[in-house]
């Protein structure tokens, strides 16, 4: 009895070292993430600016396991030494990204400097713990012009800001990518470093465009520490492919395309040429046999 | 040699054939009789309550009875093309198989056609195909190909019937009067003379040539029924000599076993000998290397690009349809490549067992490439039920299915009362060659 009993300790304590201890909080699941709280800005072709807050939880030892926070309220607030002045108030979507535009009227503080100070926050709820952003971006002008300079397709462009007293200060040394627009993604027709805040090349002649051959052609600053994201935009009749011809799928067509009429009546009349040809032959054959029949 | 007297030889010899009945043959005939009836309810019920009655839903809407028309029309133009290579080619074994194969040929493509007409949900609108056919529409296609190629088949059976009509018509004394009259008609007045016999070799082997080019032609149209769709698991170039390969793998098989058959029961061990068999048989190893590289072909190709749906559809097929997908293409095609590839292995028995499994392998096969395709489509299947999600095939179309396997064999065992099976024509063909031949050797 005693060594049964003994056999059963050992098999609880045995099948007890498989129990997960881990298996019944979630807080210890939550232990394993990481939240990210970020925020970032795009300056649009409107001059209106676009606020994203990107609040992700990722997971320490899997990177590629990485929940969205889904409806969380993120305030946006433009800093100022003083006082913060809350700009808006936006929801995580399903991806965990608040948006929020802010128009091109609006009047923002800046600093001594000229930066923008804007911060994004996160209050914090029953499971998860407040967080803030914060990025300082000064306010970028960029000027698209499209002209034709002696019949060449010309793009030029002028990037500015604006001092204390709304003197245009050149943009020195700052990464440009010009692109043209497409049906899935921007397509780069030219990278550039732009000094003293002009830089001007010709438009390539291949781009397509729309069916009216109008070309979306975008100037924008990615990622760039002083001034964040900044997009240009213009629209220009400068496509190749105005006259579109449309190819219709002749199968779904009411009518056949001719080849095949005349593949199709050749093969038949092959065919039932020779069955007539074969028939014919078999009545040959009983009128020879009928007579042959007769003499008999 | 005595022409007249020989033939009169031949017809006694082959006479208990065509007139008496055996207590199994009976029996049998009796057993199909009540097959085909309970079809025929199956059918009724069909037709009055509609699809409903079937396994065929929004999804899938093909069956077994669209893989019964293909295994039967397949079978058909293999059957085709066999009987043509062999009166083009005047091979020497051709007389003791071109009937079997000619009848094979003829009534398949009698049966296989009636399975696509169970298809239809509304069949009082199949005139539309007539009145508004669609040139640039396969199914157009199919549906000319088959009926000329029924027409070109029935001339062909018919041409090579003619000699042995008029056989029966001289020899047919102390006959059956409706007996007699349907020989005298048939037999158009034949009566064996030199230009008589040119004029129908002629025709014959132009008709044989013109079966093989329609046979393929045919063939291939059946299998853009599938490849000219977008479908995972259709689209596919290598689809129409993937179906011309796969045709010959059963209508070689079926020959085989049709063969073996008639060699018991109507006891022909004198005209189908072992060699026919291992004839037949290397032809069968031919087919199933070439039908087994076609099948890797496709489903290697499918499996290398990862296309998103060619991967759904294979995950169905190795996890849902796993023990079918590894009989169709793996015991289906491996077992009688290995029977038939070693010397030792090739008996009768033997080669008809590995005929029997590559039948019932394509069979699988072709299940295979019609119901999961359907059970995989690209936009997700919103309706949830079962039957909806997945096919099953109900007793009202196995019914009909089996009423069609009863239907070809007791057709085929009234034509053998109608005319003998072994060609006696093709006999005194072949001896009157043979006697050719021996001067030229003294």
């Amino acid at each position: 009895m005693k060594t049964k009993l003994f056999q059963y300790i050992l098999v609880f304590t045995a099948l007890g070292l498989f129990i997960n201890p881990n298996c019944f909080a979630q807080k210890s699941v939550l232990k394993n993430y990481r939240v990210r709280f970020d925020l970032s800005t795009t300056k649009q072709a409107d001059n209106s600016r676009l606020l994203e807050a990107s609040f992700i939880a990722a997971n320490k030892k899997d990177r590629k396991d990485r929940v969205p926070v889904y409806d969380a309220d993120i305030n946006f607030y433009n800093v100022t030494t003083d006082e913060d002045f809350l700009i808006g108030t936006a929801k995580t979507d399903k991806d965990g990204t608040a948006k929020f535009t802010v128009p091109a009227d609006y009047k923002y503080v800046t600093d001594d400097e000229g930066y923008i100070n804007l911060k994004a926050e996160f209050e914090g709820s029953q499971d998860l713990k407040s967080n803030e952003d914060e990025i300082a971006v000064k306010d970028i002008f960029l000027e698209l012009n499209l002209e034709e300079i002696d019949s060449v397709k010309t793009v030029i462009l002028n990037a500015f800001s604006l001092d204390s007293l709304q003197t245009k200060i050149p943009i020195d040394e700052t990464e440009m990518v010009f692109s043209v627009g497409g049906m899935i993604s921007k397509m780069p027709i030219k990278q550039e470093y732009v000094s003293d805040g002009t830089f001007e090349f010709e438009f390539p002649e291949n781009i397509s465009g729309d069916i009216n051959g109008n070309v979306d052609v975008y100037v924008s600053i990615l990622d760039n520490d002083e001034y964040g994201n900044v997009i240009q935009k213009k629209s220009i009749n400068w496509g190749i492919n105005k006259n579109i011809t449309k190819e219709t799928n002749q199968l779904w067509s009411e009518v056949a395309p001719l080849w095949m009429y005349i593949v199709l009546s050749i093969l038949l009349i092959g065919v039932w040429a020779n069955y007539g040809y074969t028939i014919k032959n078999l009545f040959s054959i009983k009128k020879e046999g009928k007579e042959l029949e007769k003499n008999k | 040699m005595d022409l007249v007297k020989r033939k009169k030889e031949l017809v006694r010899e082959f006479s208990p054939m065509l007139e008496k009945s055996t207590k199994t043959s009976k029996i049998w005939m009796v057993f199909l009789i009540a097959i085909i009836l309970v079809g025929i309810v199956a059918f009724i019920i069909q037709f009055v309550k509609g699809h409903i009655v079937t396994g065929m839903r929004d999804n899938v809407v093909w069956g077994i009875y669209i893989i019964n028309f293909i295994f039967f029309v397949c079978l058909s133009y293999s059957g085709a093309f066999i009987s043509g290579i062999l009166h083009f080619f005047k091979t020497p074994w051709k007389n003791s198989v071109s009937r079997i194969v000619e009848v094979i040929t003829v009534l398949s493509l009698i049966v296989g056609p009636i399975f696509i007409l169970l298809c239809i949900g509304r069949l009082d609108r199949l005139y539309f195909l007539f009145i508004y056919p669609r040139i640039q529409s396969p199914i157009t296609w199919d549906i000319i190909a088959i009926m000329t190629d029924l027409i070109g088949c029935f001339i062909y059976l018919y041409l090579t019937f003619i000699p042995d009509f008029a056989i029966l018509r001289d020899n047919s004394e102390g006959k059956p009067k409706w007996r007699q009259k349907i020989y005298k008609w048939l037999a158009i007045n034949y009566h064996d003379t030199e230009t008589q016999r040119e004029k129908l070799h002629k025709i014959t082997r132009t008709m044989s040539a013109m079966v093989i080019a329609l046979a393929i032609i045919a063939y291939s149209v059946l299998a853009w029924i599938f490849s000219l769709t977008v479908q995972p698991g259709w689209n596919s170039s290598i689809f129409a000599p993937y179906f011309i390969i796969a045709g010959l793998y059963s209508g070689v098989s079926v020959i085989i076993i049709a063969m073996y058959l008639i060699r018991k029961f109507y006891h022909l061990d004198h005209y189908i000998r072992k060699v026919h068999f291992i004839g037949a048989g290397v032809i069968l190893l031919v087919i199933s290397l070439l039908y087994g590289y076609f099948t890797f072909s496709e489903y290697f190709s499918r499996w290398f690009s990862h296309k998103d749906a060619d991967m759904k559809l294979l995950d169905t097929l190795f996890n849902k349809y796993f023990w079918e997908f590894i009989f169709a293409n793996y015991i289906g095609i491996l077992v009688p490549i290995v029977i038939l590839f070693f010397k030792k292995f090739r008996t009768i028995k033997s080669i008809t067992f590995a005929a029997a499994v590559a039948i019932l392998g394509l069979y699988m096969n072709r299940y295979l490439i019609v119901v999961p395709t359907l059970e995989t489509p690209y936009l997700p299947i919103q309706d949830t039920r079962p039957e909806y999600l997945h096919y099953t095939a109900t007793w009202i179309e196995w019914a009909l299915s089996f009423a069609g396997i009863a239907a070809f064999i007791l057709f085929f065992i009234l034509i053998m009362r109608l005319v003998p099976i072994i060609p006696m024509s093709g006999i005194i063909d072949h001896e009157r060659e043979e006697k050719k031949k021996k001067p030229r050797i003294i």
